[in-house]
């Protein structure tokens, strides 16, 4: 059973997580997503946990690398990094590399079932309920709307955060002393590893077009390399890019050369094509 | 007309704002920013009323996955102004919205690269430690920078008119528009990479190729893949736990057969 007692400095925590749980797309950019807030998120509970400031920095710094899920189910993630640094701290039963498989693994699946509950049943029904008085001139509409579904979201997402530490909290009990951490760090890193493969495929898309003439025919180079395979650019892409952070290239610099690179082949591809 | 346009910018301001601060996808349905919209220029009912005819347009444009098609927000604004500013029957009003819409979910393509060039700037602020800095920033960049072009072009849509913006969008060439889409569908690539780089080992490295097939070829949700990838690593989880289970009773074994009789061992077979 998942117990919901806290003491006073957990129900601190707790709530410092909660409200700035809320801050999910406010600096949300294509590179990061939702890192931003799931650092600010994590930040009262570092305060709590590391005395050292030089390891808090380093930990905000780890929980600032990219994220997404749904907004809601993000606070359900957040609870469970929280009680995975609790146990690094307290019991030094996981290290950084769990923590952050564990978050990569689980972004995909929260993201789809939050789209699905909320975005597309929860928000479909008050909608629905809101148009009908609405277009009376209603303002109880747009009042049962926001109640409804702005409301639900934030009493979901007080509570997600607070399962999410409780489930963490006891499923690392019943792991630790098992010797099986080594494990469950492989198979959270198959799952996470495995879910960047399926959001590379999905999210990131190589749109460029650069038309080359042979003779007088003319044939597009990014849709031959799309019917070698699906996608290939997209890996390619990532391949190359995962290569150049590891040899340390600051990720600025990526940024900075993929929006020169894009605009520059746009310019060469409409040259061409004219 | 300059304190309309200031109005319908406030809107947009608020709104977003609002959303931003508490997570919400709320304050941005047109249900809600159609009268808020209506209020701001001294007539709620028509808001109201437009509120509900524009969500409905606008319910099954979908935000999933971070693609936008039309901005049902900013749509509503001017639609709504429109309306009550010109004297114009509701019908015309709700035949803008979808134009406005489609333009402005392009101008909010061109501005992510830019939301993208702050990215190493937050990461600076997380790597120092300054929270109560990266806090209030974040509040600032979700109420005013995030949709900064969409609250200058109210203002300016509805001071200046429509037909302004249309032909400031019609001069850009082909190839910067083109160029700006590719090159946010690419940058998403550098956060996968940070990530990639960081959990990638030889051992589970072959599963990135295989949600990436089932994602790419397959066209299965994220979800089902969960799945698929949760019972490989719980067969794998299970595997360990077993070799590890052997290596201790072996261990225990050897122990006790050199120690004392293993009464105090509870064996269940």
């Amino acid at each position: 059973m998942l117990k919901f007692d806290y003491n006073d400095t957990e129900k601190k925590t707790l709530r410092k997580m909660y409200w700035n749980s809320g801050l999910v797309f406010c600096s949300f950019n294509q590179v990061k997503m939702e890192a931003n807030a799931f650092c600010l998120t994590m930040a009262p509970a570092l305060d709590e946990l590391y005395s050292d400031p030089k390891e808090r920095n380093l930990a905000l710094k780890r929980h600032d690398n990219f994220f997404n899920t749904h907004a809601v189910l993000f606070a359900f993630i957040a609870g469970i990094a929280y009680a995975l640094e609790k146990d690094k701290m307290t019991k030094g039963g996981v290290d950084d590399d769990t923590i952050e498989s564990i978050k990569v693994a689980l972004m995909g699946p929260t993201a789809g079932i939050g789209d699905a509950f909320f975005f597309n049943c929860v928000r479909v029904i008050a909608a629905g309920i809101g148009i009908g008085l609405c277009t009376t001139g209603n303002i109880l509409g747009t009042l049962l709307f926001v109640l409804l579904y702005g409301g639900s979201q934030l009493v979901a997402r007080y509570y997600l955060l607070r399962m999410g530490y409780s489930m963490g909290t006891s499923f690392i009990d019943s792991l630790f002393g098992t010797g099986l951490m080594q494990s469950l760090t492989k198979s959270a890193s198959i799952l996470g590893i495995g879910m960047v493969g399926a959001m590379v495929a999905t999210m990131v898309n190589v749109k460029l077009s650069l038309p080359i003439s042979v003779g007088d025919t003319s044939v597009e180079l990014f849709s031959i390399i799309d019917s070698i395979m699906p996608g290939l650019a997209s890996v390619a892409l990532f391949f190359y890019l995962m290569h150049l952070i590891k040899k340390g290239v600051r990720p600025i610099y990526l940024v900075i050369g993929i929006l020169v690179a894009a605009i520059a082949i746009s310019f060469i591809g409409s040259l061409l094509g004219a | 007309m300059i304190i309309n346009g200031l109005l319908c910018a406030l809107a947009s301001i608020l709104v977003n704002g609002v959303d931003r601060v508490l997570a919400w996808q709320t304050f941005t349905r047109p249900i809600v920013t159609a009268p808020i919209t209506g209020l701001l220029l001294g007539d709620l009912t028509t808001g109201i009323i437009m509120g509900a005819s524009l969500e409905a347009i606008f319910m099954g444009i979908s935000a999933i996955g971070g693609s936008i098609p039309a901005d049902a927000t900013a749509a509503s604004i001017v639609a709504v102004a429109m309306t009550i500013l010109t004297g114009a029957d509701v019908e015309t009003g709700l035949a803008l919205a979808m134009p406005i819409g489609t333009i402005m979910a392009t101008v909010n393509e061109l501005w992510k690269p830019v939301l993208c060039s702050f990215a190493p700037y937050w990461e600076h602020l997380a790597e120092e430690g300054k929270v109560s800095t990266l806090r209030w920033q974040s509040i600032f960049c979700g109420i005013f920078l995030d949709k900064l072009p969409a609250h200058l072009i109210m203002f300016i849509a509805v001071a200046f008119g429509i037909e302004g913006l249309e032909s400031v969008i019609n001069t850009l060439p082909a190839w910067v528009m083109s160029g700006f889409s590719a090159a946010s569908g690419m940058m998403t690539a550098v956060g996968f990479a940070i990530l990639g780089s960081m959990i990638w080992s030889g051992e589970v490295g072959g599963f990135f190729f295989v949600g990436f097939v089932l994602a790419k070829f397959l066209n299965m949700g994220t979800l089902p893949i969960a799945i698929i990838l949760a019972v490989v690593a719980v067969m794998y989880f299970l595997n360990d736990k077993k070799i590890l289970d052997a290596k201790n009773e072996a261990m225990a074994a050897a122990g006790s057969s050199s120690g004392t009789s293993g009464n105090d061992s509870e064996d269940f077979f």
